[in-house]
């Protein structure tokens, strides 16, 4: 039996801001499994985007360990958390962060640049990607000249490209209106059916309720994690 | 820290990633790259300035002859003006000793230099007059185009016969040829027996504006002033069977002319012994400096031009913190985006160092057709330009880039 997808234990992470030092994250200990929907949730300053940080590979925790399938990321070199990021997480941002000036096909085809894929493998994968987003039609229009919700689309599409294990969504919805967040949370279900894991960041419950687990931050520690009892539908746009 | 070729993002994207971030910001780039354009052009331009001097003067030198010596009688001087208490004398018998008693000398030519005025019906010209010997076509390598050069007996007879140089010729007969037409100096009629063959210019100075006359007509038909005795020459050209003799001749000719005319030991020599290696070795030596200074004042405009991208480098790392963040969650390893940032330094400065370069291409061609002086701008200049302005965008992109490749990925990303 494979290992679990991802494993915290007494995780901890400080920061020293002018001389006195904030526990964002004081012992999280938690485990998800292959193919969870995960929602955590906790008011702004709970260690919830610091947590999601250090499982993202972007930051280094304090103490503790961290398995991200099966291996210790604590001990890696910047080059190896590099590399995990690129073939293991696909991240979502809230501000959708996609390159401006720059074609949907070239943002969703970024992440195999730094696989050093050839120029013609990188746009073929990106404009499957894109199709299965519904934009099969602009895949050469640029961000200024997409919709958020199309923006969010085509930031998901850059996720999957490289076919990764986790999908690390960091409020997602956080820039949208209600029915395209409705869609956005549509398209995220649609993937974790396909197996794929999804973690969400939110502070929204209503958003938080489109997952099957949810986790519940509080001062830098987990204080409530439970299955979602009434876990919202949303058909895919 | 991991090496220069490890990313795996290849280079080609990186460029087209440049380029984008160039178009962004357009009007800066070009600014930016103006800095850069300036310095290249005004090294380029310095080098070949330098270059055309070089060559100007081995042409010159060139022209005065191979393996000869040219004795003056005046003592060395460190600079400043010769004082005219101190000059010396110097004879035509001085010069039938040289040729005499000093091994390896093959002729001697006494000259006597003058400004003369010539004149034909209607036309003149002021030039420079060299009294002189047969002997001296020979040392000084002068060939005559049409008709001869002076003869022996045009020296013992002081005949007035004179050989004109080529722009003589033009100025007073124009398209004629001038073999055989007579000139008139000081109102005494001259027949032209020689037209020199064209030994061009340097650095302005026309080797074609002068005529030569034998050294005993100008000597009793156009009184010299400047002279003490009746036997007196200005200078004295020594010709050598070959550069061997030449380099031990030096110091045989100085000996020899303390002897005849009794220099003390420890006094000043009042003589000047110059040989075309001497000239040769000082005057590369002279251009070499000269190149070296050009160079370096150029330079510092070029270390502006690289500051400048510098300076624009770090703006544009601190504005696109957000976009190195991502590309770090997306998998850009710190050897990727210090790369990204190294070629975009390096493509601004490639373009303005392009730029710099094809300017300074035109300018020294227009300085060659208008100012008669050579600046030559080889292929190997030309590359070196280009990879010396991407060199510049190495030196100068590289910290920036490093700090950029060193930002922490979760700060780089949340920050506005």
């Amino acid at each position: 039996m494979p290992p679990p997808l991802l494993e915290t234990h007494d995780l901890i992470k400080d920061y020293e801001i002018g001389g006195e030092v904030v526990h964002a994250c004081s012992g999280v200990s938690l485990t998800i499994e292959r193919g969870e929907f995960v929602a955590i949730m906790g008011a702004s300053g709970s260690g919830k985007s610091t947590f999601m940080g250090m499982i993202g590979c972007l930051d280094i925790p304090s103490s503790g360990t961290l398995l991200l399938d099966g291996v210790d990321t604590s001990t890696l070199d910047s080059d190896a958390l590099a590399e995990i990021r690129n073939r293991k997480i696909g991240f979502v941002f809230q501000q959708f962060n996609l390159l401006a000036r720059t074609s949907a096909l070239d943002n969703v085809a970024v992440p195999l640049i730094y696989r050093g894929e050839g120029y013609a493998a990188r746009r073929a994968k990106a404009r499957d990607k894109l199709e299965a987003m519904g934009l099969g039609d602009r895949l050469l229009n640029t961000p200024a000249k997409l919709s958020g919700g199309q923006q969010q689309r085509v930031a998901i599409a850059r996720a999957l490209v490289t076919d990764p294990l986790l999908l690390l969504a960091d409020e997602p919805t956080g820039a949208l209106d209600t029915q395209t967040s409705l869609d956005i949370m549509g398209i995220f279900q649609r993937l974790n059916d396909e197996g794929i894991t999804v973690v969400l960041v939110t502070h929204e419950p209503d958003i938080a309720e489109f997952a099957a687990r949810r986790v519940l931050f509080r001062d830098g520690k987990v204080i409530e994690d439970e299955v979602v009892a009434k876990r919202r539908r949303a058909v895919a746009a | 820290m991991s090496g220069l070729f490890s990313s795996m993002a290849g280079w080609g994207v990186n460029v087209s990633i440049a380029l984008t971030a160039l178009r962004t910001n357009l009007m800066r780039s070009i600014l930016t790259t103006l800095g850069v354009m300036i310095g290249v052009f005004s090294v380029i331009l310095a080098v070949a300035v330098g270059n055309g001097a070089q060559v100007s003067v081995s042409q010159q030198i060139a022209t005065l002859g191979s393996n000869m010596a040219i004795v003056v009688p005046e003592p060395e001087s460190e600079g400043g003006p010769p004082r005219t208490a101190s000059r010396g004398r110097l004879t035509e018998r001085d010069g039938e000793a040289i040729a005499r008693q000093v091994p390896g000398v093959s002729a001697v030519a006494p000259q006597i230099r003058n400004s003369l005025q010539l004149s034909t019906a209607g036309r003149n010209a002021n030039t420079q007059a060299i009294g002189s010997t047969p002997d001296f076509a020979t040392i000084s390598n002068l060939n005559v185009d049409d008709g001869r050069f002076l003869l022996a007996s045009d020296v013992s007879s002081a005949a007035r016969v004179v050989v004109v140089g080529q722009t003589v010729a033009t100025k007073l007969f124009g398209d004629q040829s001038p073999v055989g037409q007579v000139v008139r100096i000081n109102r005494v009629p001259f027949t032209v027996v020689g037209l020199l063959e064209s030994k061009g210019s340097n650095l302005g100075n026309d080797n074609d504006d002068q005529v030569i006359l034998p050294i005993t007509t100008l000597r009793q038909r156009l009184a010299t002033t400047t002279l003490q005795g009746p036997d007196d020459i200005s200078l004295l050209f020594v010709g050598f069977e070959d550069e061997d003799s030449l380099i031990a001749s030096d110091r045989e000719i100085k000996s020899l002319l303390r002897d005849r005319y009794k220099v003390t030991k420890g006094k000043v020599t009042p003589f000047t012994v110059r040989t075309t290696t001497e000239i040769a070795e000082a005057s590369s030596e002279v251009t070499g400096i000269f190149q070296a200074v050009l160079v370096a004042i150029a330079s510092i405009s070029l270390l502006v031009g690289g500051i400048g991208i510098m300076n624009i480098m770090l703006v544009s790392v601190t504005e696109r913190t957000r976009e190195i963040g991502l590309r770090m969650a997306l998998g850009a390893k710190r050897s990727d985006i210090r790369n990204q940032f190294l070629v975009e330094a390096a493509v601004l400065c490639v373009i303005g160092g392009a730029i710099g370069l094809t300017l300074a291409m035109i300018s020294a061609t227009i300085f060659e057709r208008v100012a008669d002086f050579p600046a030559p701008i080889g292929w190997g200049t030309a590359l070196f330009a280009v990879g010396f302005s991407a060199l510049i965008g190495l030196l100068f992109g590289g910290y920036p880039a490093i700090r950029a490749s060193r930002l922490s990925p979760i700060e780089a990303l949340r920050s506005e």
